[in-house]
């Protein structure tokens, strides 16, 4: 375990972790710039551009914070540096996580066993770095394609008729939550009602919000309805 | 107030280098496709590195059990979450999300809750520049925090009480929650046609990984037509 972790946090791994982070930064700094330059040809405001980085900021302090107990958990087991690489890339730290004690599992140990070794801590790396490729290999190679596709669709839509993409795009979302959220809701009673808590004070707050103009309390509905269903969960776990 | 206001108009005028949304677009995909690729190549280079620099090879066995049975847990969604998300993050919105991760949790709630403020719909041109602000910025605030909890992490939970750190469990479930009342708000109907078809769908012994993909095929078939009757009644 101890000559595991050794490697693990060795100079090389570090670099290697440290350059990953860095492309996803620098990624994200280049899309803000070329967003910022493309508002005004579609009809953004300052303001507008402002309050919508403003709004992504606030909404990744909650996500980020909820995944904070299994990043630790992965730190005692795999250290600081692949934590860092393969949950600041692609993979929830959840599913990693259980990718890791699935490769240490081939290696015929377990994640912070004292047999876990230097070849065991290769493995698990190899498959945490593999598994995540198969996404971003998908994306780079069939990105360009999916762009074809929907120009094809928003031609189609011409004037007079249904906006296709705009539909499409908001009913594939609300899709997208309304399995997410039911595949919780059978997951028991309590996160039923967190569920519910949730849903019904973003009703509340972003009613409040329009009726009394209130821009801020639409930045913030996500996080303070999330802190209410937090408080409601904490109070039935009690 | 009123010279305030069209002086700004000619100040966002004459501002020089604008994109359209074509440029934007291929744009994207060339930055995105290199950040990507430089990924791709250094999660190849850290396990070569390690099996063959330092030593460490364990051996192809134990790498193909473990990658054959993490693709087996994931490997659909290589494929299906692209596809599924596409419509919703667009272009740059395809690339940042998927480098960053935490779509579901952080990226797509980000671009929603964005879209939501400033009125953009989701799928126009604005909604897409509104998304991609959001993303990016919530992608660097993510990765402050991470390194937050890597460098002081057990330092952090050790000033949380054990009993609320149980409750961290129902931050996934308060998301999307959360988030599916924010689309409800606008089109109530759309929402509760979702739910339903969500909930149905999760009942229905239907394998797992065909659930999101059914949900959002039906959910979409059903806007549509609910769209087009509205327009249909409007027009007579």
């Amino acid at each position: 375990m101890e000559k595991a972790m050794q490697v693990a946090t060795s100079f090389p791994v570090w670099v290697f972790a440290i350059i990953v982070i860095g492309i996803v930064v620098f990624q994200a700094i280049i899309f803000i710039k070329l967003a910022v330059k493309t508002s005004q040809s579609v009809g953004m405001t300052r303001t507008e551009v402002k309050s919508a980085l403003k709004v992504g900021a606030i909404n990744a302090i909650g996500p980020a914070m909820g995944s904070m107990i299994i990043a630790i958990s992965l730190i005692t087991f795999l250290a600081e540096p692949i934590t860092l690489m393969r949950s600041g890339v692609i993979g929830s730290s959840a599913i990693e996580s259980a990718a890791a004690s699935l490769a240490a599992g081939a290696y015929g140990t377990e994640l912070g066993a004292s047999d876990f070794n230097e070849q065991a801590f290769t493995t698990v790396v190899w498959t945490l770095c593999l598994g995540g490729l198969g996404w971003l290999l998908v994306i780079v190679f069939f990105t360009k394609s999916f762009g074809k596709a929907q120009n094809k669709v928003a031609m189609k839509s011409g004037r007079g008729k249904v906006n296709l993409m705009a539909v499409i795009s908001s009913a594939a979302m609300i899709g997208v939550f309304a399995n997410l959220a039911s595949g919780e809701v059978m997951k028991g009673f309590t996160n039923s009602i967190v569920v519910i808590t949730s849903a019904i004070s973003m009703y509340i707050i972003l009613f409040i919000a329009n009726k009394r103009n209130l821009t801020w309390v639409k930045e913030w509905s996500l996080g303070l309805s999330i802190l209410a269903a937090l408080s409601v969960g904490y109070m039935m776990t009690l | 107030m009123e010279m305030g206001k069209q002086e700004l108009i000619k100040e966002e005028i004459a501002l020089p280098q604008g994109l359209s949304m074509d440029e934007f677009h291929e744009k994207s995909h060339f930055w995105g496709r290199l950040t990507m690729s430089m990924v791709i190549i250094l999660s190849l280079l850290l396990p070569l590195y390690l099996s063959f620099v330092s030593g460490y090879h364990p051996g192809w066995q134990p790498i193909i059990t473990a990658f054959v049975a993490y693709a087996a847990m994931v490997g659909y969604t290589w494929v299906i979450e692209p596809i599924s998300y596409y419509p919703t993050l667009g272009v740059s919105g395809t690339y940042l999300s998927f480098l960053t991760g935490n779509i579901s949790t952080m990226c797509l709630p980000a671009a929603a809750a964005a879209q939501n403020v400033i009125g953009a719909e989701p799928g126009t041109k604005k909604g897409e520049i509104t998304a991609s602000l959001a993303m990016g910025a919530a992608s660097l605030v993510n990765i402050f925090i991470l390194s937050i909890i890597i460098a002081f992490g057990s330092f952090l939970i050790s000033l949380i009480p054990p009993s609320f750190q149980t409750s961290f469990q129902f931050i996934v479930p308060a998301i999307f929650g959360g988030v599916l009342a924010q689309f409800a708000f606008h089109k109530p109907i759309n929402g509760i046609v979702a739910l339903a078809v969500g909930i149905i769908i999760n009942i229905l012994p239907i394998v797992s990984f065909a659930k999101g993909i059914i949900c959002i095929v039906i959910t979409v078939v059903i806007c549509i037509y609910l769209e087009k009757l509205k327009i249909q009644k409007e027009k007579f």
